[in-house]
């Protein structure tokens, strides 16, 4: 397999794509990306052989009480190389939970999706199958344990 | 278990002295997992090795709940876990004896009101002997069971 580029160098061809990057230490990379440049930015991210999805995170973030703003889920896809980590970050607001799968690119991705699919409610149109993975059998339709609104069943 | 038991005549009081002779003597034990950490089953199964030889009491690992007659029970009780415990409390015949491992079957532990736990083994099953720690050292186990054996008599 070919080394990844650089962490320092992949700023320029990730630019286009992101209005923000924000650097957490010398080896961590936040990519601020919007749900419809996902999949163009994980096509970078393969040109410059970075491959190694370690984790899709989810988390819940709902707005501030007495708050305007709408609540958001925020999904971090974190890709690896050596002790290099360069988060894709993107926010999806709860009146539109939707993000398409990665799956086509990273078929093993299934698991990570399927998780945030059942723990936050998000909706991965594309993944390869939607059947229930990690919650009891006997779980409620539409309840997301991982929700801050989830206060036991 | 004697109030089912008619001990009005003497044969009906000899069998019941064979009865329990055996049962004290040779009690088969069935393990069951119903969402440990796996410390409690580490812990048991270093129980059964020669270096502490639960078997000079008789007791011995039985692969099938049909021929047991303590269920050892470690960790909290899952939802998913709560039909499969069950069934395997009702597939034992009688007279059959529960023993709650470990913190978390005796209290649900660090897992008590997590979203996917129904709570202690005793919220499900009657527990004859509970046996706290985390995990307990083989020489607690050993002590519980033999305590539990004594109270037949």
């Amino acid at each position: 397999m070919q080394e990844p580029t650089r962490m320092q160098d992949m700023e320029a061809p990730l630019a286009e794509l992101t209005d923000r990057f924000e650097w957490r230490d010398d080896n961590r990379l936040d990519v601020f990306i919007t749900s419809d440049r996902l999949l163009p930015a994980v096509e970078v991210l393969f040109a410059h052989h970075w491959v190694y999805l370690t984790a899709i995170t989810g988390f819940d973030s709902p707005a501030a009480e007495g708050s305007e703003a709408e609540g958001m889920i925020e999904l971090l896809y974190h890709f690896c190389s050596g002790a290099s980590i360069l988060t894709l970050r993107l926010s999806l607001p709860y009146s539109n939970l939707v993000v398409p799968s990665v799956c086509h690119l990273i078929p093993p991705a299934t698991l990570y999706e399927r998780e945030l699919i059942e723990m936050l409610g998000v909706e991965i149109p594309g993944t390869t199958s939607t059947d229930r993975l990690l919650l009891p059998d006997d779980w409620p339709v539409g309840v997301y344990p991982m929700r801050k609104t989830f206060k036991g069943l | 278990m004697n109030e089912t038991l008619n001990l009005s005549t003497p044969w009906q009081k000899g069998l019941h002295k064979v009865r329990l002779w055996s049962l004290t003597n040779s009690p088969w034990a069935i393990h069951f997992n119903s969402g440990s950490c796996n410390g409690c089953d580490i812990e048991l199964l270093a129980t059964l090795t020669p270096r502490y030889d639960l078997e000079r009491f008789g007791v011995k690992l039985q692969g099938s709940p049909r021929h047991a007659d303590i269920l050892i029970c470690t960790g909290p009780v899952t939802r998913q876990a709560r039909d499969r415990l069950l069934r395997t409390y009702e597939q034992m015949p009688g007279p059959k004896f529960v023993v709650a491992l470990g913190s978390c079957g005796t209290s649900g532990g660090v897992f008590q009101g997590c979203y996917n736990i129904v709570g202690e083994i005793g919220n499900v099953i009657p527990v004859d002997a509970y046996i706290p720690g985390c995990p307990p050292r083989p020489e607690a186990m050993i002590d519980g069971i033999v305590k539990l054996l004594g109270s037949l008599k």
